[in-house]
């Protein structure tokens, strides 16, 4: 049975949308989604939904108003970071179980309700042995930039250049909350957050609702599909400090990743990534975590990340990576990695407007999630997974 | 509504303890999940999916699956939390066998009620702008759900003797919570013994393809409209549905059913439940629950309540049953079993399970 | 037509159990000053900080080992920005693996010129060797330590 997207529904992000409830970013998304399949809501057998942390909307289960329709089967997933693509891939699982012929899938993030996210970041560690500690996901991510720094010579240009670019791809795509044309220069002149990183590296708080209609092939009719070609999670230990010393994959090798890549690849029948993949849309929520991403997706190898950043402005037959300006481009934390698969999807249906890439037989989109310990890939495609 | 391969319930595991000093939320996942997986007996061959329920602001870790998905076998797996019911990730990994992506899975389920405040919690689950600022509390919602069903002329001569009978069962059964344990206070008309026993749940399940003991012949799974007034009081119509679909599913009638385990907060909701199901008639659900041994044997509320463990603890129960295993609480050998879980704010969606003997 | 907001606060209370195993890890920082881990009876891999059980292989562990006071670096961060709630920056972090333990524990690093970060990062880049310095009145926290450098 093979699965299929066929509407995607995206509200755009910003900092916040104080004209528009919850549950009316939800039925805005949900209606887009519907729209571009062509499917009224009673067309839909389940829905799928998703908001995490609910500590950043500070209201529990706020989703809850995704149970749109009457009666329908509703689950609601929390994987952090990752909660867009598992709810993706959970409508994968209950179609493919033939439990259901359509679902819809909703995410949103309402952390524009937040006044400190940081704050509610600590909350997410171990309270008996971390929470005293001024651990969040910039320092997470700092005590890795420096280890790939170290080890492979990754400079804090290269952070820079990889911020820069998915700023100038933001500039063409509508729906992202930032648009600032940012140079490598002015990522390395803005203020330093926790060594070697700097807040133009970091991504914004974005508010905003994605949905995406899901069918099995039977439905898909005139609609343009983008197949769900593979899709794989995999999840690692919490224990950052247990990965240090973990023969072949420390703490900067993204573990979960490779192996959740190395699946999905092998359900598509990629081999070889870095040609067979023309749009990449990457859950980096810095530029450290894209480098980490290289390697384990099979783009290069780790000694080579810094050459590989080099070569992406000057090297056209290289996979372009987050045309939609990933994270940076808008955060919406629980529905980033939804995003990611939305983008992708409108890239193999040749329906992404000014950030359309050519030639996009295959796309992948990752999700990271966590102490970087949830990964999801999926790779979607033109054609069906042969 | 599917026909893909049959899939087995391998193994269970359930704890209920109270405030345990000497073991940490991490530590109780690791033990139940542990004991599910001897139980299922062969380690973790094969095992490649974990599917949880758990839920952030019951853990107080706002991305509990961070900190405890690892102590229930995570580790390089395939694992996905569902801020849900342990019934509803339970369905959920049922289907990924049946999508042939999973081999064999672990579904596991926890709520620490000793750790957070229950009624703080409660309170949180509401919209933040219509009825939070009411206080409103999920037992409030069943007190309403009670009071609607008296009104509507449901049989409350049975109150008595179906609370003494839950009573009776929650003692016999070995895995009820025995010491400890908290009770919110009730509101009209609910009285104090009608109330959860707040308790540290942690149910466990391991399931596969493999034939084995006890096979999942139906599921189904349905919601409620957002808007606590856009839905039937005291008429569970979620339930109804999801009881609908899974009865489907098994090409069983209710009445054939042998053994239910069926998941409300309070007495008044089991036996609202027990109509919505199809097994009562209207108003006529604590009756059933007074004298009808088939139903919920395990005690139900009584017996410990920490959310969102609730419906894989009825599954487990359920198992034991089919299993002849259930100890005191064993209702003769039936050969088939439904089990129910609720989720989200009072109620709002619901699985249903139908098991069979196999 | 003023769009309305509502006012609320996210707090809720919690007491987290830390069980017995943590427990005695804590109760060893305060009574003794010393570090200890468990070791896993599969892997027989020295986890620290201690713990009940290795995630890795689903296992208990038994034996207690003593590790350190010394150990060295594996990576750091210095934060330069005050986060609400946490203390104030600068502040070293850092990843340490103690002497015989097998994995590496996270804790701030103090007594650093911190007056030139880009110094301060050079310096910690070459991984040097640190040790474990008590407060003076330990209270069985995990805070009750710092590691400086050797
Ligand atoms: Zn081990």
């Amino acid at each position: 049975m093979s699965v299929a997207i066929i509407g995607v529904g995206q509200t755009g992000y910003r900092r916040s949308f104080a004209d528009k409830s919850s549950r009316e970013l939800i039925w805005e998304a949900a209606r887009l989604a519907l729209e571009d399949a062509g499917m009224g809501i009673d067309a839909i057998d389940m829905v799928i939904s998703g908001v995490a942390p609910d500590a950043l909307a500070g209201e529990a289960s706020v989703e809850r108003t995704a149970m749109l329709g009457f009666g329908k089967p509703f689950l609601r997933i929390n994987t952090g970071g990752v909660t867009g693509s598992s709810a993706v891939f959970a409508g994968n699982t209950f179609i493919r179980a033939r439990r259901a012929r359509a679902v819809l899938v909703v995410g949103l993030e309402r952390m524009g309700q937040a006044t400190s996210s940081q704050q509610v970041f600590n909350t997410i560690f171990d309270p008996v042995y971390e929470k005293d500690f001024p651990l969040t996901t910039i320092t997470m991510a700092a005590l890795r930039a420096s280890m790939l720094m170290r080890l492979y010579g990754y400079t804090a240009m290269h952070w820079a250049q990889i911020a820069s670019r998915s700023y100038r791809n933001a500039l063409r795509n509508p729906l992202a909350h930032i648009h600032r044309d940012v140079s490598p220069e002015d990522v390395l002149n803005s203020p330093l957050l926790a060594w070697p990183i700097h807040r133009y590296e970091a991504c914004p708080m974005s508010e905003g609702a994605c949905a995406m209609v899901l069918v099995d092939e039977g439905m898909v009719g005139d609609r343009i599909p983008a197949w769900i070609q593979g899709a794989a999670s995999i999840t690692d230990s919490y224990a950052m400090g247990d990965r240090i010393h973990r023969p072949g994959a420390t703490l900067v090798d993204l573990l979960s990743l490779k192996l959740a890549a190395q699946r999905a690849y092998a359900e598509a029948g990629v081999d070889r990534p870095r040609e067979q993949l023309r749009a990449v849309e990457l859950y980096s929520a810095f530029s450290s975590a894209e480098a980490m991403a290289y390697p384990a997706l099979g783009l290069c190898a780790s000694e080579d990340g810094p050459r590989f950043v080099e070569a992406q402005f000057t090297d056209p037959t290289l996979p372009v990576i987050n045309p939609s300006g990933g994270p940076q481009g808008a955060n919406p934390v629980s529905v980033t990695a939804m995003v990611r698969i939305a983008e992708a999807a409108l890239q193999v249906r040749e329906m992404a407007g000014e950030r359309q890439v050519a030639d996009v037989e295959r796309a992948v989109a990752t999700g990271q999630g966590g102490a970087t310990q949830f990964s999801t890939v999926c790779v979607l495609g033109k054609r069906q997974a042969a | 509504m599917t026909d893909a391969a049959d899939v087995y319930i391998e193994g269970v595991a359930i704890e209920l303890s109270w405030a345990d000093r000497t073991r940490s939320l991490t530590e109780l996942i690791f033990t139940t999940v542990s004991k599910a997986v001897d139980d299922a007996g062969r380690g973790y061959e094969g095992i490649d999916s974990v599917v949880l329920a758990a839920h952030d602001l019951v853990d107080g870790r706002s991305l509990s699956s961070m900190v405890t998905a690892p102590a229930a076998g995570a580790y390089l797996r395939d694992e996905v939390r569902y801020s849900d019911d342990g019934a509803g990730a339970f369905a959920a990994a049922v289907a990924r066998i049946e999508a042939d992506e999973a081999e064999r899975s672990i579904v596991a389920a926890w709520g620490r009620a000793s750790e957070h405040d229950v009624e703080e919690f409660s309170r949180a689950l509401f919209d933040r702008i219509f009825l939070a600022p009411l206080g409103l509390e999920e037992l409030h919602v069943s007190a309403l759900n009670a009071q609607k069903w008296r009104i509507d002329g449901g049989d409350a001569s049975h109150v008595e003797t179906a609370q003494a009978r839950r009573a009776t069962a929650a003692k016999a059964n070995p895995r009820a919570l025995h010491a400890g344990g908290k009770r919110s206070t009730p509101a009209y008309p609910l009285a104090s013994d009608h109330l959860p026993l707040w308790a540290d749940v942690v149910a466990a399940v391991v399931i596969s393809k493999r034939p084995s003991g006890v096979r999942i012949k139906g599921l189904g799974l349905s919601s409620e409209p957002s808007w606590l007034g856009d839905r039937g009081v005291a008429k569970a119509p979620a339930l109804k549905r999801a009881a609908q679909r899974a009865l489907s599913e098994a090409q069983i009638g209710v009445d054939e059913i042998e053994l239910f385990e069926i998941d409300g907060m309070t007495l008044y909701d089991e036996a609202i439940a027990l109509e919505a199901i199809g097994l009562a008639a209207t108003g006529e659900g604590m009756r059933s629950l007074a004298h009808d041994p088939r139903c919920n044997p395990s005690g139900g509320s009584m017996a410990g309540y920490g959310v969102p463990a609730m419906g894989l603890a009825r599954i487990v129960e359920a198992t034991l049953q089919l299993r002849g295993a259930a100890g005191p609480v064993q209702q003769g050998r039936p050969r088939t079993a439904m089990a129910s879980g609720q989720s989200v704010t009072a109620a709002q969606t619901q699985t249903v399970v139908v098991l069979e003997a196999a | 037509m003023e769009l309305v907001t509502i006012e609320g606060k996210w707090d809720f209370n919690y007491t987290y159990f830390a069980g017995e195993s943590a427990s005695r890890f804590f109760h060893e920082l305060r009574e003794n000053q010393r570090i200890m881990g468990t070791r896993c009876t599969k892997c027989e891999k020295l986890l620290v900080p201690a713990r009940a059980y290795c995630d890795v292989c689903m296992s208990v562990t038994d034996e207690w080992v003593e590790v350190g006071p010394e150990g060295t670096l594996e990576t750091f961060t210095i934060i330069t920005t005050a986060f609400p709630g946490l203390p104030k920056p600068p502040i070293v972090m850092a990843y340490v693996t103690l002497d015989g333990a097998d994995t590496a524990l996270i804790n701030l690093v103090h007594g650093m010129d911190l007056s030139d970060i880009e110094k301060a990062a050079q310096k910690l880049n070459a991984l040097p060797r640190v040790r474990v310095e008590f407060i003076d009145e330990p209270k069985g926290r995990i805070t009750d330590f710092s590691f400086k450098l050797i």
